[in-house]
């Protein structure tokens, strides 16, 4: 599996809030998040690609082997799809969204590196 | 729940647990039904939710699906995957051996059925499998929402476990072109997905860019050549050279952040791009994911449109036109409603409540209100000036504009700039947040986030991490500051009063009381004057600029002084400007009345302002230099002429203070030309070492001799013999170079002389005032008693200088002696003889008497002490009124002379007059500060030194030839020193002879003992016999200006004083200066 990969110049790419993916708005919203739509639902939900995908980013990373690479792991997203994902994204996801996740028993980690343990 | 229910139950378990449940299915399904269901996965756990709700609803129908389901066995798996219920079907599909099972068992409970359905599963398991199979298939193919579930697994593992490790592969860094890092890496991406199933795809695992590190990225790969390999063909990717980025290093590079650049509502920011460009707006809000910001600023309204005509129907056209005009914009001003309806008229503008909405942007206040990207933006170094900022706060005050500034936007705007100013070691206090309150030490400051240890009651010691824009430097009244920006940079004081971010302190300089941000605050650790020195300058020092100017340092700055010069202008002059530091401690001037003026006078001006202030320097007798600190400009220095001032204690002409201007009375004085006092006045006393001989003793010139050219502080220029060079050098390290032998550490001189000049200038200025001026100082009395007047005066040839006509006039004057016979402090030591006889002895004192200057000063002295001596020695007396002095003295007693009980501390027995050194005496108690405390070994200290070296020769005096083998004598501190064992103390003789052996030798004489021994006994220890007191003792004076005059003695007074009578009439000397004759010449 691999995740949209947006082309270089894209002004259009968006990082996931909870798995920092970057695709185009466009993929987006064609497939979803390839790692989280069973979440957050961004396909065909252009309002939740703006509330949960953020074009504030930055540090670009292209995971090729997500379950052997330790930026991956460092960045906890060897269980994603390979592609294109941010070292940091700016924001958090919305209330609602994390309480669902704390429901499901995930522990939500924001990817603004606010947080560091 | 019929029974039916739980065989299919069972059933559903069965397609569960495949073969190897076999035996279990096998026994009762009753009993083991309900466990099993909890073996379920969710999803057919909720599938079977629905089906038993059904069930429950209605319990035929579910049994007619099973039935169903139970013949689709045999019906075709298209037949299957066609069916409405996928989800369900699924499952369905693959219980359908269960069905078989179920149906057998449900029937009829045969072991052997049981069996049959055993078989009967074992024959449907390859069919079974494909079922799964088709099942994952469809899973597939529908599954594009949940093909991979989110689960945070990864998330509760702490991100310090995560660090790599060496089994990891390395990260390597890549040079690549600037500007091409993200290319670089997308394309990475791309060249992997392209080749992963070549023969040679790519062995990287991940690669990535920051944009913080610009012109490289990392590429994650077991091996450099792996890195290469997937770059090459890379344009902008240098791949001549890998580095292995170190693995403690690796973390940190994923951990960069940029500046957090933060928008908040109320913070200000400016535009990067368009009409708008560089200016100030405020945040209105900011939209949840902070991209799109409100913003709040001036407009740039067109209000001259070039063609007015098209105007009203084209607007949006014009708008463009005008932006597009472009090269002229217009001028920042608030919106205008009239203004702009008569230009655009009146349709351009709707009104919505408070709003205007014109050209479609809306307008509050005068503002324009509008939406902005965040990267159309810049949000970091704004820094708003005063100006615009009280542009917003106007308006946003209503449109009067007459509030004043609110400082807090200011405070706020400057805020960030804070944070820039915390260190480690600050005290801060937290004043928002959830902490506000909490106070402590700051620990550590990392990026916006600081670490303060707590203090206070419950969270004592606690370590909080708070933002750095939350917390300020907190201080407290009584802290010691300094400011460490600003106007008021370098300031130092005392807090006297913290209201919220503003500290007010009380400067150390100024004595101003000062407001500043505490941002801009430290604690100062030197505390008071440190600041007020640079170099060998101090505050308030009368300064030497150029030949013609001289100037006040008012103010010290870290390293330059501000001078206020002679002519009232202020200049900034570093340490190496400064020629050199004048002194005019006694400087005098003439007052607007006629008056002395002189420094720490309290004066105030006649004319102009009429400013008060003390007086810190006079400069040529016509400037004077003031100092009131309430006068805030200039540091309170203000420069004016002496002749425009006035003694703000006005001196009375009538009643001369004790100890003040008696000179002025004393009509000997009046006979001295003024011109002679007003001559030396102004000429800036010359320093008493220059043309002294020198030896340097320590660094490149060491050994070198030379003569002192010039002196400045601690610093003395030194003329080389050897090549005429002149060399600046510390007076610690030269020593006087006088007579071979007798070379003397200079920095002891130094101490004893105290303030240079005195000793070179005629008397006659002294005459001016000398109580005031010398008394003052305390250390002039010591200067005056400096060894090395001591050590000039070795030449023991005094008797004929010291014969000066006033000795008659003062010796007439009965006064003194009546004074000091009354003061109690003079019996005690008049009954210990010794040490005025000592002093009388010494040459020492014949010969300084010579050189008036500095016994006029020592009588002039105000110095308690000083006066003590000069006023109850009544031998002193005689000798200073030799030069025209005791006149005035004795006129003049003071009380001091009397009444000193220091002076009647001193037991002036043998020891102190054996004690110590030459030296002593000027480095130790006389040159002490406060002579008059200073009892026994001062005086003991003095005594010997005038004696020293002096006394012990008394017997070589020339006056004493002719008596000399007549003059008895006592043996005296030979036991001290245990010299010939002490067993000739206190024996008396005469003296057989006595010859100078030598210069430097111990001088000896022959005495002969009265009981009949004779020998020859260092000359120290021998002492004149002193008279009983008995009249008609026949004995010879040792001093005063009949020394060696032989005389009888009439009577002797409790004081000491002995009167004697010889043919030069009468005479007074203390009776330790009187030695007994034998009657009949030998």
């Amino acid at each position: 599996m691999t995740a949209a990969i947006p082309a270089p110049r894209s002004r259009q790419m968006r990082a996931c809030l909870l798995c920092s993916v970057i695709q185009t708005s466009a993929d987006f919203r064609k497939d979803g998040c390839p790692n989280c739509d069973s979440i957050l639902q961004l396909r065909d939900n252009p309002e939740r690609i703006q509330s949960c995908t953020t074009q504030y980013f930055d540090g670009i990373i292209a995971v090729t082997d997500p379950e052997k690479s330790w930026v991956a792991r460092w960045q906890r997203t060897s269980k994603f799809v390979r592609g294109m994902y941010a070292a940091r994204v700016k924001g958090r996801i919305s209330e609602d969204i994390e309480a669902e996740l704390e429901a499901a028993g995930i522990k939500y980690r924001p990817r603004d590196q606010t947080e560091q343990d | 729940m019929s029974d039916l229910d739980e065989h299919e139950h069972m059933h559903n378990d069965a397609d569960d647990m495949m073969q190897d449940e076999e035996e279990e299915e096998a026994q009762s399904e009753t009993d083991h039904g309900q466990p099993r269901r909890r073996h379920y996965d969710e999803d057919e756990e909720d599938e079977e939710d629905e089906e038993d709700d059904e069930e429950e609803v209605s319990g035929r129908k579910p049994k007619k699906r099973k039935r169903k389901q139970g013949a689709s066995r045999f019906i075709d798996l298209e037949a299957e995957v066609s069916d409405e219920d996928e989800g369900e079907e699924d499952d369905e599909d693959y219980g359908g051996d269960g069905f078989i099972e179920h149906m057998d068992g449900g029937i009829d409970e045969d072991v052997g059925r049981a069996h049959h359905a055993r078989l009967d599963s074992k024959t449907f398991d390859g069919e079974d499998r494909t079922a799964e199979e088709i099942a994952t298939d469809l899973k597939h193919r529908y599954g594009g929402r949940n093909a991979v579930r989110y689960s945070g697994d990864m998330n509760e593992v702490p991100q310090r476990l995560l660090m790599p490790s060496v089994h990891d592969a390395s990260l390597w860094q890549v040079k690549v072109k600037p500007g091409r890092e993200r290319d670089i890496v997308f394309t990475l991406m791309r060249k992997f997905i392209d080749m992963e199933f070549t023969a040679r795809p790519l062995q990287i695992l991940s690669a990535f860019e920051r944009d913080t590190l610009p012109g490289m990225i990392y590429v994650e790969a077991r091996s450099s050549k792996q890195v290469k390999d997937a770059c090459k063909g890379l344009s902008g990717a240098y791949t001549v050279k890998v580095n292995l980025v170190p693995i403690e290093e690796m973390a940190s590079l994923l951990q960069i952040r940029k500046k957090e650049l933060t928008v908040t509502p109320g913070s200000w920011v400016r535009i990067k791009r368009g009409k708008y460009l560089g200016d100030l707006a405020q945040v209105v809000d900011v939209t949840e994911n902070g991209e799109d910001v409100g913003l709040k600023f001036i407009p740039r309204i067109d209000l001259n449109p070039r063609d007015d005509g098209s105007l009203d129907a084209l607007g949006k056209k014009r708008k463009k036109g005008s932006t597009a005009a472009g090269t002229m914009r217009p001028p920042q001003k608030p919106f205008n409603f009239e203004e702009v309806v008569k230009v655009y008229g009146r349709q351009a503008v709707a009104k919505r409540n408070q709003v205007y909405v014109f050209q479609g942007d809306t307008y509050k206040d005068g503002f324009i209100e509008k939406d902005f990207k965040l990267n159309a933006l810049s949000l970091d170094d704004v820094n708003p000036t005063l100006d615009e900022i009280t542009q917003f706060s106007r308006r946003q005050d209503g449109l009067g504009g007459e509030n004043p500034v609110d400082l807090s936007i200011i405070a706020e705007a400057s805020r960030k700039a804070a944070v820039s100013v915390l260190q480690p070691g600050d005290h801060v206090e937290v004043f928002e947040g959830e902490q506000a309150g909490v106070h402590g030490t700051v620990e550590e400051v990392s990026g916006d986030v600081v670490t303060i240890t707590a203090a206070g009651l419950d969270i004592e010691g606690q370590k909080v991490d708070i933002p750095a824009r939350s917390v300020r430097k907190r201080f407290k009244p009584g802290d010691h500051v300094k400011v460490m920006t600003g106007k008021n940079a370098d300031e130092t004081g005392l807090v006297v009063a913290v209201a919220d971010n503003i500290v007010t302190f009380l400067s150390d300089m100024s004595m101003k009381e000062v407001s500043v941000f505490s941002k801009d605050l430290r604690e100062a650790a030197e505390v008071g004057s440190g600041t007020n020195i640079v170099g060998d300058y101090e505050l308030h020092d009368l300064v030497q600029l150029d030949l013609q100017t001289v100037g006040v340092i008012f103010k010290t700055e870290r390293d330059s002084f501000r001078v206020l010069d002679q002519n009232g202008q202020v200049r900034i002059v570093q340490p190496r400007q400064i020629t050199m530091r004048r002194d005019s401690r006694r400087a005098i001037a003439t007052d607007h009345d006629g008056h002395e003026l002189r420094v720490e006078d309290n004066v105030k001006e006649v004319d102009g302002e009429g400013r008060k202030g003390q007086v810190l320097h006079i400069h040529q007798s016509f400037f004077a230099f003031l100092y009131n600190r309430e006068i805030s400009e200039n540091g309170g220095i203000f420069v004016t002429r002496a002749r425009s001032l006035v003694s703000l204690a006005p001196k009375s002409s009538v009643f001369p203070k004790p100890g003040a201007d008696l000179s002025k009375m004393n009509p000997a004085l009046a006979l001295h030309p003024g011109g002679m006092a007003g001559s030396s006045i102004g000429r800036g006393p010359r320093d008493r070492m220059i043309g002294i001989i020198v030896q340097i003793t320590r660094g490149p010139h060491k050994g070198y001799v030379g003569t002192i050219k010039d002196t400045n502080g601690p610093i003395a220029r030194v003329e080389l013999n050897t090549n005429n060079k002149v060399v600046t050098i510390e007076k610690t390290k030269l020593i006087e170079r006088n007579t071979p032998g007798s070379n003397r550490q200079f920095a002891d001189r130094l101490k004893a002389m105290g303030p240079p000049g005195e000793p070179g200038k005629p008397w006659g200025t002294r005459s001016v005032n000398p109580y005031a001026s010398g008394g003052s100082t305390p250390t002039w009395g010591a200067g005056s008693r400096t060894p090395a007047w001591a050590g000039g005066g070795r030449t023991p040839n005094p008797s004929s200088d010291s014969r000066t006509p006033a000795w008659n006039a003062s010796s007439r004057t009965p006064n003194p002696y009546a004074n000091n016979a009354q003061t109690p402090a003079w019996n005690v030591s008049s009954r210990t003889p010794n040490p005025y006889a000592d002093g009388g002895k010494t040459p020492a004192w014949n010969v300084s008497s010579r050189t008036p200057n500095p016994y006029a000063s020592n009588n002039g002295g105000a110095t308690p002490a000083r006066n003590a001596w000069g006023g109850a020695t009544p031998g002193r007396n005689a000798w200073d009124t030799s030069t025209g002095w005791g006149d005035g003295w004795n006129a003049a007693p003071t009380p001091a002379a009397a009444t000193s009980p220091a002076y009647a501390a001193p037991t002036p027995g043998p020891g102190t007059y054996d004690a110590a050194t030459p030296f002593s005496y000027g480095a130790g108690a006389m040159s002490a500060q406060t002579p008059v405390s200073a009892p026994t070994p001062a005086a003991g200290g003095w005594r010997e030194e005038e004696s020293e070296g002096l006394s012990e020769e008394w017997l070589l005096d020339n006056a004493l030839s002719n008596v000399l083998q007549r003059i008895k004598i006592r043996i005296e501190g030979s036991r001290n020193y245990n010299y010939l064992d002490g067993k000739y103390e206190g024996l008396t003789g005469r003296v057989m002879a006595a010859t100078r052996v030598g210069t430097n030798m111990e001088q000896t004489a022959t005495i002969a003992f009265d009981n009949g021994e004779q020998r020859p006994i260092l000359m120290k220890y021998v002492v004149p016999m002193q008279p009983s007191g008995l009249d008609g003792e026949n004995g010879v004076l040792l001093d005063g200006p009949y020394k060696g005059r032989e005389a009888r003695v009439r009577s002797l007074s409790e004081d000491g004083m002995l009167t004697c009578h010889g043919d030069f009439g009468f005479a007074e000397i203390p009776q330790d200066k009187f030695a007994i004759l034998t009657v009949a010449p030998a």
